[in-house]
């Protein structure tokens, strides 16, 4: 028998603050974090008390423990982070219903919260000491230009058209005007605005890279079992694979094959654990830090190949709800907001409850893959009732 | 050892390199036991459990892996605002194992692309490089 915690617990509530502008916050981080944490549970119809475990990824300040007075947690039973940065988020969820599977917690909250005034920027605060000096020396910092180099490459050897970055910011913006919360609500991006934009760090334009907000966002898990009874649809958890495969890892750019974002294996042990496959999808949220590495993450999944990735990344394609993978449907990091990421975890959920404001038509199937290129990374597939 | 405050990203193991850049030599690491290149560095060869580690010289001659063009850089790297925009590159190693060393490119960018022939020049530890040395490189021009 396959040892599988696949739909052993599922995700029961959501909680998201707004999206401030990067240092407007008006609450403190911690206060963010409380914020959504209890949204959450108020959300699934939990008392913020019965919480018993906190589970995070990257640079998370407001530990579990730091959350018991403020919630009032009767016992914390349970904490861990995952590591790396938005390559973590999956894997926080998988964290969260391991020790749900394995009994260690019953109520996981699954969190990030950052505020600019109680934190450092974002940039720094997340790749703080993490930027080897075989890059810092010779004028490269951690993520935006070891980005670009691989989307060039991507570009240029395999021979994905360039114009598959330009598809992901658009489709980002498209969706963001049905989403009034949006950071680019209001604010369509059109070819002539991306492609008269100042490159940062070529290929990248401005358009082509995530913004930095404050705010935060909340999961609760807790068992299939549990989940049944509560107010909410469950998302259940059906895999979240987290990893590094044996070429991968902390190689400062030595990795092979170096234009993957790390998810080929992930992938794969995904699809076999889920026992699905890419094109059961029905809607994906596709981490974009940058959106030449959501473009080979989608690669790294098998939605198409490095050959057919003009023919699959398109705006049309893309789009929800007519397209055949219709991905970042909030807007996504580049024009929902950014805070790490996780509110794409949050809009994954909200697909399967089917109250996205860019809703796909009866979708079972949500995928959210983490960040990609980290040294280590994650992918996730959730389902409703009827995927199990 | 060097007096310079070292940079935490990596894991710690390539110290040699940087001692051996200060002293002008172009250095990569090697499992003396199955002659596996070791890039980046560490402390122990994963291939086959050797913890002896040898620094070969190695000339910098190299092709270009990928590239890209700089128009902002992020507070970490303040000290080069003034040379944008600048070139960063991938340089690929074939004489050590393909090793790829990241490096700033100089000179004429004409026939800068992928798969061009670079040529490393070693510099003296500096403000813009941290305080350490490094090695910049360029195309050559009759490979190009
Ligand atoms: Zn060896």
């Amino acid at each position: 028998m396959t040892r599988s915690m696949r739909g052993s617990a599922a995700i029961v509530g959501i909680g998201q603050t707004p999206y401030y502008k990067r240092g407007t916050s008006p609450d403190a981080e911690m206060k963010l974090a409380l914020r959504a944490i209890v949204s959450a549970c108020d959300d699934a119809g939990i008392d913020p008390r019965d919480v018993d475990g906190f589970v995070s990824y990257g640079s998370e300040h407001n530990t579990g423990q730091k959350l018991v007075p403020g919630l009032g947690t009767r016992e914390l039973r349970f904490g861990a982070l995952a590591w790396t940065h938005g390559g973590g988020i999956p894997a926080a969820v998988g964290i969260a219903a391991a020790a749900i599977h394995a009994g260690q917690a019953d109520v996981v909250a699954v969190y990030r919260a950052m505020a600019e005034g109680s934190n450092q920027r974002l940039r720094v605060a997340v790749t703080q000491n993490d930027t080897p000096a075989q890059f810092l020396v010779n004028g490269i910092d951690m993520v935006m230009q070891r980005s670009a180099m691989r989307s060039r490459r991507m570009i240029e050897v395999d021979g994905v058209p360039a114009e598959t970055l330009e598809t992901i910011a658009r489709v980002s913006y498209y969706h963001a005007q049905n989403n009034s919360g949006a950071v680019g609500h209001g604010r369509m991006l059109t070819h002539e605005q991306y492609a008269g934009s100042r490159f940062i760090s070529e290929p990248y334009h401005l358009f082509d890279c995530s913004r930095e907000n404050d705010g935060a966002a909340a999961l609760i898990l807790v068992s299939a079992d549990r989940a049944r009874d509560l107010k909410q649809k469950p998302a259940y958890v059906l895999s979240v694979p987290m990893g590094a495969g044996a070429d991968g890892g902390s190689r400062e750019d030595n990795h092979e094959p170096y234009t993957s974002v790390g998810m080929i294996g992930l992938a794969k042990r995904m699809w076999a654990e889920s026992g699905y496959g890419p094109a059961d999808v029905d809607v994906a949220q596709i981490y974009e830090n940058f959106t030449g590495m959501a473009v080979q993450s989608i690669i790294d999944h098998g939605f198409c190949t490095a050959q057919t990735a003009g023919d699959f990344v398109t705006f049309d394609n893309l789009i929800a709800p007519s397209g055949s993978l219709p991905i970042n449907t909030s807007g996504g990091n580049i024009a929902d907001g950014f805070i790490h990421g996780m509110g794409s975890m949050v809009e994954a959920v909200r697909q399967i409850r089917g109250t996205s404001t860019n809703q796909v038509p009866g979708a079972k199937l949500s995928m959210m893959a983490g960040g990609p290129g980290d040294s280590m990374t994650s992918t996730g597939l959730f389902g409703a009732f009827e995927t199990l | 050892m060097s007096a310079v405050q070292r940079i935490r990203g990596g894991i710690g193991a390539d110290e040699e390199y940087w001692l051996a850049i200060e002293r002008g030599e172009f250095r990569i690491s090697r499992c003396r036991h199955c002659k596996s290149w070791m890039w980046p560095a560490n402390f122990r060869c994963g291939k086959c459990g050797s913890w002896d580690i040898d620094w070969e010289p190695v000339e910098p001659i190299g092709t270009i892996y990928t590239w890209t063009r700089n128009h902002a850089v992020s507070e970490a790297l303040a000290e080069r605002q003034a040379d944008l925009p600048y070139v960063t590159l991938l340089v690929e190693l074939p004489q050590a194992g393909g090793a790829r060393v990241a490096g700033v490119l100089e000179g004429d960018e004409t026939a800068l692309k992928i798969g061009a022939q670079v040529r490393g020049r070693i510099l003296p530890p500096s403000d813009k490089a941290k305080g350490y040395g490094s090695v910049v490189w360029s195309i050559e021009s009759d490979a190009a």
